[in-house]
């Protein structure tokens, strides 16, 4: 019983499948035996750390480029909700964002002017002829023309997915936190109980023979 | 970690279930708030920049073309379109730190009560500060 090798995670899991690291409530219980080795227990432990570890990183790594995609799809997102806003205030000769904006009419009329950067550091300008339609790239070499509105639904749909996918990410990592909290607790718990019983054989044989010292 | 004396060692022991999960409550909060911190920074930055543009805005000619960055490229817009659109923008940033503020708070109220909790029952052998 004192060797029996138990797996470190136990079967539950969070909703994204990662294992629950197991509390002990009592070392001498968890270790089965008073002279159980405490060097197996310990070195399971260490492989637990590692994986959560490994888990950790992988998981800091999706959220950094999620972090990093989500500006961008919002600021998509935010050019051609300009252009449909641009379009409404045309057809709708009162709209409601544009009440105090009457006096403008000449320019909503005219074709957008719009100083792009062309490469770092070097900007062109350009006129966007009025249009109802844009491409958006989806990736895989693939673009795809969208009317606006068609083009804002799609955006906005991939600005949620990508917005509750780090969601989920930041969730998870708070669990693997969790979770190596946990094993360190626990691996300084069987440490120290090892340190303890340590001391009492000593003490115990320490007394057995007095004449010793 | 530094050995602990003898007699904290007995105080160890009793580690339960309850405690664990405080412990583990503490170690979250921390690591969120100082994300949360990391960006506020940075919507504060933003923020500033913002109010600036606000104060160059206003002494900008009527009439002016201004040029307002929407996404990558700048637009070429008259100047009250721009006043406009930079009130909406200041709107979404100030609603994103006020968001972010209170969480904050939240996750510093919450360690405040974990850190009585645990200082009290565990003393010199958790450490709770940075």
């Amino acid at each position: 019983m004192a060797s029996t090798f138990k797996p470190v995670f136990s079967d539950e899991k969070n909703p994204r499948g990662i294992p629950k690291a197991p509390f002990i409530a009592n070392v001498d219980e968890y270790l089965g035996n008073p002279d159980a080795d405490v060097e197996i227990t310990l070195k399971s432990f260490q492989d637990a750390l590692a994986k959560y570890r490994y888990m950790e990183s992988s998981l800091t790594q999706r959220r950094a480029s999620l972090e990093e995609k989500i500006p961008d799809i919002r600021k998509t997102l935010d050019m051609v909700e300009y252009l449909q806003e641009r379009r409404e205030g045309k057809s709708k000769a009162k709209d409601d964002l544009n009440d105090d904006l009457e006096d403008e009419d000449e320019s909503t009329n005219g074709p957008v002017k719009t100083t792009f950067e062309l490469n770092d550091t070097l900007y062109a300008e350009a006129e966007l002829d009025d249009t109802d339609t844009v491409y958006l790239w989806l990736g895989a070499n693939v673009m795809l023309s969208y009317k606006l509105p068609a083009a804002i639904t799609l955006l906005t749909s991939k600005l949620d997915v990508a917005q509750s996918s780090l969601n989920n990410t930041i969730e998870d990592l708070e669990f693997i936190r969790e979770q190596l909290t946990i094993m360190e607790v626990n691996t300084a718990r069987v440490y120290n109980w090892d340190v303890k019983r340590r001391r009492e054989k000593r003490e115990k044989e320490a007394a057995k023979q007095p004449s010793g010292k | 970690m530094r050995m602990l004396e003898q007699e904290e060692e007995t105080n160890d022991a009793e580690v339960t279930w309850e405690d664990q999960q405080r412990i583990n409550s503490f170690s979250k909060l921390n690591n969120r708030i100082r994300i949360i911190e990391e960006k506020l920074q940075d919507l504060k930055r933003e923020k500033e920049a913002l109010d600036d543009l606000s104060t160059e805005l206003e002494l900008a000619d009527e009439d002016e073309l201004v040029l307002y960055k929407v996404g990558e490229a700048f637009i070429h817009m008259k100047q009250p379109r721009a006043v406009k659109r930079l009130e909406k923008d200041q709107a979404s940033v100030d609603a994103r730190v006020s968001v972010l503020a209170v969480q904050a708070d939240e996750c510093e109220t919450q360690m405040k009560e974990l850190k009585v909790l645990l200082y009290s029952k565990f003393g010199t052998a958790i450490n709770l500060d940075e």
